[in-house]
């Protein structure tokens, strides 16, 4: 409880956020992702500023961002989702059995493995809501269904050689910008229009915020819920769709080690557990520096085991620093 | 008229907290709505913001017909406007867009920024503030964001604001530039209601006055100027039971203080505080609310950091790091003001809730036996009169009188000999404050050192031996308490007011 | 107004475990084979619910331990190493792997009391952590997969019941060896929630924490014990598997994160803290052990366990808020546990949780 105390100054001018503080997460992140990759240049003798390498990085960077941002929707009204890395899973092999088994166009295919994602996510928010079962459980539960689901279009077994239009697109580049890092960038620029600019997008981070004053001010926190759930399971399904582009192959495993990412790109990012803040750009810097340190394992040859332990590292970091802010500011 | 609760009831099990209270708002008017503590004030207000449903009674609007709330956004759409005590603002959206939060300006689903800020400029204009409308509600003092609140009424075209202690947290010159703002708003036709604890405030400010008392209204919206302080004062605490004569054993003023603090200095704010309290000795500490008492309290405890000073514990420095230590070292417990969120664990049954400070003390091998614990609970069941089914029942399904009880149970069972207890009756229905004041005086007949926090004059002269007041973190005098309401009141106000505002 | 005995969760649980025994028994007679399935499935079963109550220790505050799974690698890889490197014997072992467990969930309780941060953060943080460290200390201390080392009595824990001891004709019930010590722990547990006095101050620190702390209950170091007792229960369910594995290997735990919600979830402790449910911890695990084993023996994949699984906990968690609606109804009660007679109630707090 804070004191009640007479304030001293009327109001604290002096902590008044311009557009871009020098001290916000952001920036900070936008910092180290700068030194990281020029110190990851200068000690690989220039080899990540080879064409091949940063093709590689930005395309295998599509996946996290818009992983990390399916979280991040669901954080924004202080709920999580755990189903994000099934949903991306089983979103993959939905599209893949489209293609192979079913025979739809491509287009379709990909229009009804992002359509699944949305239902699924749909279905999550309103058992949410009408039970009134805590959101970790629920999604717990539901990971475990599609985690299920996930072997049930296909076995055990691949699906490739679909669509070589698709894949060729996938892997393609736009102006040497690959196309599936293009996507990413636009569902981004998409969500942070959303949630700055849309009013739907506003009433989310209200309900997050402060949802006794959303409710007093008429907004339904119901139908936040609903909503961010349901854009979750939609941006799980994008990514699951670029998957099916980028890889060529697809089987049941996908999404396995999806849903630490998930956490770690917010969290990081400077997005808060308890809901009404959400932050785009932190979020795919967080995605792009943890990225990097994958590049720097494979640069280095270092055992893979590394990274792991390190995004360890630098997610318990992350929120200390945030923490010892808050307390700073107070 | 615009709008009138008539006599409105409210019951909840035990107790009539609204009892046929009537409260008449004209257009163009501050009105006062006073009482003590319990008196029935919050009732009140959450019945005419749609919060609660009335038993009895109705709600007439200025166009004559019956209002029925289903809820706070109905009373808003009926334009009654509340500004909460707890701040109902969304911390990181900007000005602009908390005020205008209930109609949110939207064009093919975007926010139209253009017209949010109009709105906001607007609804600010109209209150004469200058606010930056983009700065986040974060960023803003306690003050602005209450003028921020207002201006949220305003944007969803509040006839009636009802204001709940607008000024507990303002400095004097907040409250001032709040108060501009009430009269501009007054001038432009809105009806104000005031509720607040302080009188000269509200004699700067309101023209009507409705006083409530154990939920009836015993003063019905009329003239503040046919008043004086003492009259308001009389008709809010009812001289009938405003002092109750207790039996009190006179107290050894020469034996050793159970309780000093020598010139102690908080990280809080607090500036060179000095007391005593003495074995079987009822120290009351009055004050406004935000003058710093719990807060002083809770440094003794540890809780808050003391940066100059000393404390002692019967004749000896003590250096107290958290409530365990105080416990088990000292023997001095704390019966806390927020009884719900800090007194009782309202989940749990009450055997435990009384048990909790004595677990260490009833294990044997670490192990507690619930028969040691159900005899604790028969025995303060007895002792201090509590209602319960059983020591099973969970500490939530008590009434709030009973829930002090546990609370202050659990500092007995400890064997405490200091004993501070806050705002004790807050909440609690006359009869059940009777029955608490003769237990706490006993407490001090058996010989404990009380110190007694509270804002509730009329239980202070009944209580207190001696009555010290602090203003802004400050002692600001000390009166030898000789149980007489008309003396000790004025010699209160006196302190309190000393060098006029 | 007391929760009436047909709206106990626990109960509800016996009769589901009932029932489905019975359904799995008329569909494969199998399911009572005791060779087959019943003395597998207590190796099992033992594993996960020692899990779940790992998982339950921290539950008990309102917190979450992420890193469940890979506190009981690290803990299996110490008992491990133990065995291979100083050739200790089985018990020492299995001390060293719980030491080690019960560190490494002191040193994530401390994380979260002295910072303040979200358990869930530091335990994904630490989890993220451990998986890498844990498979480095295996590429650098065995083969890179296991320890495969086997102390005496490793092999008779393993694969022995009591029915392989007879005292002339008398023989002991066919009982997995490692099943009294999931017992012992779970009795153990609930007597330590139930009656011990640092058991109640976690669960009283879980149910209010500012209450708790005016109370003269060291609350930061009672987060830092809960979260000591999980990482320890973590070891204990680590070392169960191993011994049932026969390896001490770099995947043990890698599932463990899933079950640990279910056991206690399904036996009725709530996510919020202050209240825990041992049996119910393992009624949970044992319904959940039942249909894993019944839809084996009716052939189902391996992989679509999970569906049924995961419905399971939605339609019990669903039903359960159900009973409790109908039974505070039925009782004429309001809501959940409101103060009954106070002139200023509580404002009703608003939808999102």
């Amino acid at each position: 409880m804070t004191s009640t105390r007479p304030t001293i100054e009327s109001g604290p001018t002096d902590r008044v956020r311009p557009a871009i503080s020098l001290r916000s997460t952001e920036f900070t992140l936008a910092v180290l992702a700068v030194v990281a990759y020029i110190v990851l240049a200068l000690t690989t003798h220039g080899s990540v500023l080879h064409a091949d390498t940063l093709t590689a990085i930005f395309q295998f960077l599509a996946v996290p961002v818009v992983i990390g941002l399916a979280q991040m929707v669901v954080l924004g009204v202080g709920q999580m989702n755990l189903s994000v890395g099934v949903v991306t899973g089983f979103c993959a092999m939905v599209t893949a059995w489209l293609m192979v088994d079913v025979g739809l166009p491509a287009w379709l295919a990909l229009v009804a493995g992002m359509a699944t994602g949305a239902m699924i996510g749909l279905a999550n928010g309103l058992i949410v809501v009408l039970t009134r079962i805590n959101g970790f459980i629920v999604t717990l539960a539901t990971m475990t269904v599609i985690d299920g689901l996930r072997y049930g279009v296909h076995g055990t077994a691949t699906y490739q050689g679909y669509s070589p239009g698709l894949t060729k697109l996938g892997q393609g580049a736009i102006l040497g910008v690959p196309t599936v890092f293009l996507v990413a960038v636009l569902v981004a620029i998409a969500v942070a229009v959303f949630f700055r600019r849309m009013a739907a997008g506003r009433r989310l981070l209200a309900s997050g915020g402060n949802p006794l004053a959303a409710r007093l001010s008429g907004v339904s926190n119901d139908r936040s819920l609903v909503l961010a759930h349901l854009l979750s399971g939609l941006l799980a399904g994008v990514a699951g769709v670029i998957v099916v582009a980028l890889s060529g192959s697809v089987n049941a495993t996908i999404g396995d080690d999806l849903l630490l990412p998930s956490f770690a790109a917010p969290i990081i990012g400077g997005v808060a557990l308890a809901g009404g803040v959400v932050s785009v750009v932190g979020t795919c810097l967080a995605a792009l520096i943890v990225r990097l340190v994958d590049v720097a394992q494979a640069q280095y040859s270092i055992n893979p085991d590394w990274v792991d332990l390190i995004v360890g590292a630098v997610v318990l970091g992350a929120v200390l620093i945030t923490q010892l802010r808050g307390r700073a500011a107070k | 008229m615009t709008v009138t609760a008539e006599k409105l009831v409210k019951v909840f099990p035990g107790v009539r907290a609204l009892d046929e209270a009537t409260l008449r708002l004209e257009p163009g008017s501050v009105h006062a709505l006073l009482g003590e503590n319990g008196a029935g004030k919050s009732t009140l207000i959450k019945i005419m913001t749609g919060v609660l449903r009335p038993d009895g009674g109705r709600i007439v609007l200025a166009d004559g017909g019956d209002a029925h709330f289903g809820g706070p956004h109905d009373a808003q759409r009926a334009g009654i406007g509340v500004v909460h005590q707890e701040r109902n603002l969304i911390p990181a959206f900007s000005v602009a867009e908390n005020i205008a939060l209930s109609a949110v300006p939207q064009r093919f689903g975007f926010v139209e920024r253009k017209t949010t800020r109009a709105i906001a400029k607007r609804c600010l204009d109209q209150l004469q503030v200058e606010l930056d409308v983009d700065r986040p509600v974060s960023s803003l003092s306690v003050a602005q964001m209450q003028l921020v609140e207002i201006a949220k009424a305003l944007a969803v075209d509040s006839q009636v604001l009802l204001l709940d202690e607008p000024t507990a947290s303002l400095t004097s010159d907040e409250a001032q530039r709040l108060f501009t703002v009430m009269r501009a708003l007054r001038d432009q036709g809105h009806a104000i209601v005031l509720v607040s604890h302080k009188l000269d405030e509200v004699f700067a400010i309101a023209d009507t006055v409705t006083v409530l008392r154990d939920g009836r209204s015993v003063a019905e919206a009329q003239p503040l100027a046919d008043f004086g302080h003492d009259e308001i004062v009389d008709l809010m605490v009812g001289r009938a039971h405003a002092v109750l004569e207790l039996a009190r054993t006179p107290v050894d003023r020469d034996a050793v203080p159970a309780l000093e603090l020598d010139n102690v200095s908080t990280a809080d704010g607090h500036r060179d505080v000095s007391l005593t309290v003495r074995p079987g000795e009822i120290v009351g500490l009055y004050g406004l609310v935000g003058a710093g008492r719990s807060e002083l309290a809770r440094a003794v405890l540890g809780l808050d950091t003391i940066t100059a000073g000393a404390v002692k514990i019967r004749g000896e420095r003590a250096r107290i790091r958290d409530v365990g230590e105080a416990l088990r070292r000292y023997r001095m417990g704390y019966v806390t003001e927020n009884r719900k969120e800090e007194g009782v664990f309202l989940e749990q049954p009450i055997s435990r809730n009384i048990a909790v400070t004595v677990w260490r003390r009833l294990a044997r091998f670490g192990l507690v036996r619930s028969r040691d614990e159900n005899a604790l609970v028969s025995t303060y069941q007895e002792r201090l009169g509590m209602r319960l089914s059983g020591p099973a029942q969970l500490a939530g399904q008590l009434s709030g009188g009973n829930q002090q009880k546990v609370s202050l149970a659990k500092w007995l069972a400890a064997d405490c000999d200091i004993l501070v207890i806050d705002e004790p009756t807050v909440g609690i229905d006359v009869r059940t404050k009777a029955a608490f004041h003769e237990l706490i005086v006993g407490l001090a007949t058996d010989g404990l050192a009380i110190l007694l926090i509270s804002s509730d004059l009329p239980e202070m002269v009944t209580l207190a031996d001696r009555v010290l007041v602090m203003r802004d973190h400050q002692l600001v005098g000390e009166i030898d308490n000789a149980h007489d309401y008309e003396r000790t009141s004025q010699a209160v106000g006196r302190l309190l007011h000393m060098t006029g505002r | 107004m007391r929760i009436p005995f047909w709206a106990n969760p626990r109960l509800g649980l016996l009769v589901v475990i009932v029932v489905l025994v019975a359904v799995f028994t008329a569909l494969r007679p199998a399911f009572l084979d005791v060779g087959l399935t019943i003395v597998p499935m207590q190796s099992d079963l033992t594993v996960f619910v020692v899990v779940g109550l790992a998982q339950l220790a921290v539950l008990s505050l309102g917190h979450m331990n992420l890193a469940v799974g890979r506190m009981a690698a690290v803990s299996a890889f110490a008992s491990g190493w133990a065995y291979d490197k100083l050739d200790v014997p089985l018990p020492v072992g299995l001390l060293i792997g719980l030491a080690v467990g019960a560190l490494v969930g002191a040193a994530a309780g401390w994380t979260i009391a002295a910072t303040g941060v979200n358990s869930f953060v530091v335990t994904l943080a630490l989890d993220f952590a451990l998986i890498g460290l844990v498979s480095l200390l295996y590429s650098t201390f065995s083969d890179g997969v296991a320890f495969h080392v086997a102390p005496a009595g490793l092999d008779i824990l393993r694969g022995d019941t009591f029915a392989d001891y007879c005292m002339g004709d008398l023989c002991g019930p066919p009982i997995p060896l490692v099943v009294p010590i999931a017992l012992v722990a779970a009795l153990a547990v609930g007597v330590f929630f139930r009656n011990s006095r640092l058991g109640r101050e976690i669960l009283m620190t879980g149910s209010n924490l500012q209450a708790a702390r005016l109370s003269g209950i060291p609350t930061r170091r009672r987060v830092i014990q809960a979260h000591m007792l999980s990482g320890l229960l973590a070891a204990l369910a680590g070392f169960l598997l191993a011994v049932n594995n026969g390896a001490f290997s770099a995947d043990i735990g890698g599932s463990f994160l899933l079950p640990s919600f279910l056991g206690p979830v399904l036996g009725g402790t709530l996510l919020a803290g202050g209240a825990v449910s041992v049996l119910g911890t393992v009624f949970g695990a044992a319904l959940t052990e039942v249909i894993q084993t019944g839809l084996n023996l009716l052939q189902f994949e391996v992989e679509k366990f999970k569906i049924y699984i995961g419905i399971v906990l939605l339609v019990a968690l669903s039903l359960d808020r159900l009973r409790h609606v109908l039974a505070e109804r039925r009782s004429g009660g309001t809501a959940a546990p409101r103060p009954a007679a106070d002139p200023v109630p509580a404002e009703h707090s608003g939808g999102a949780a």
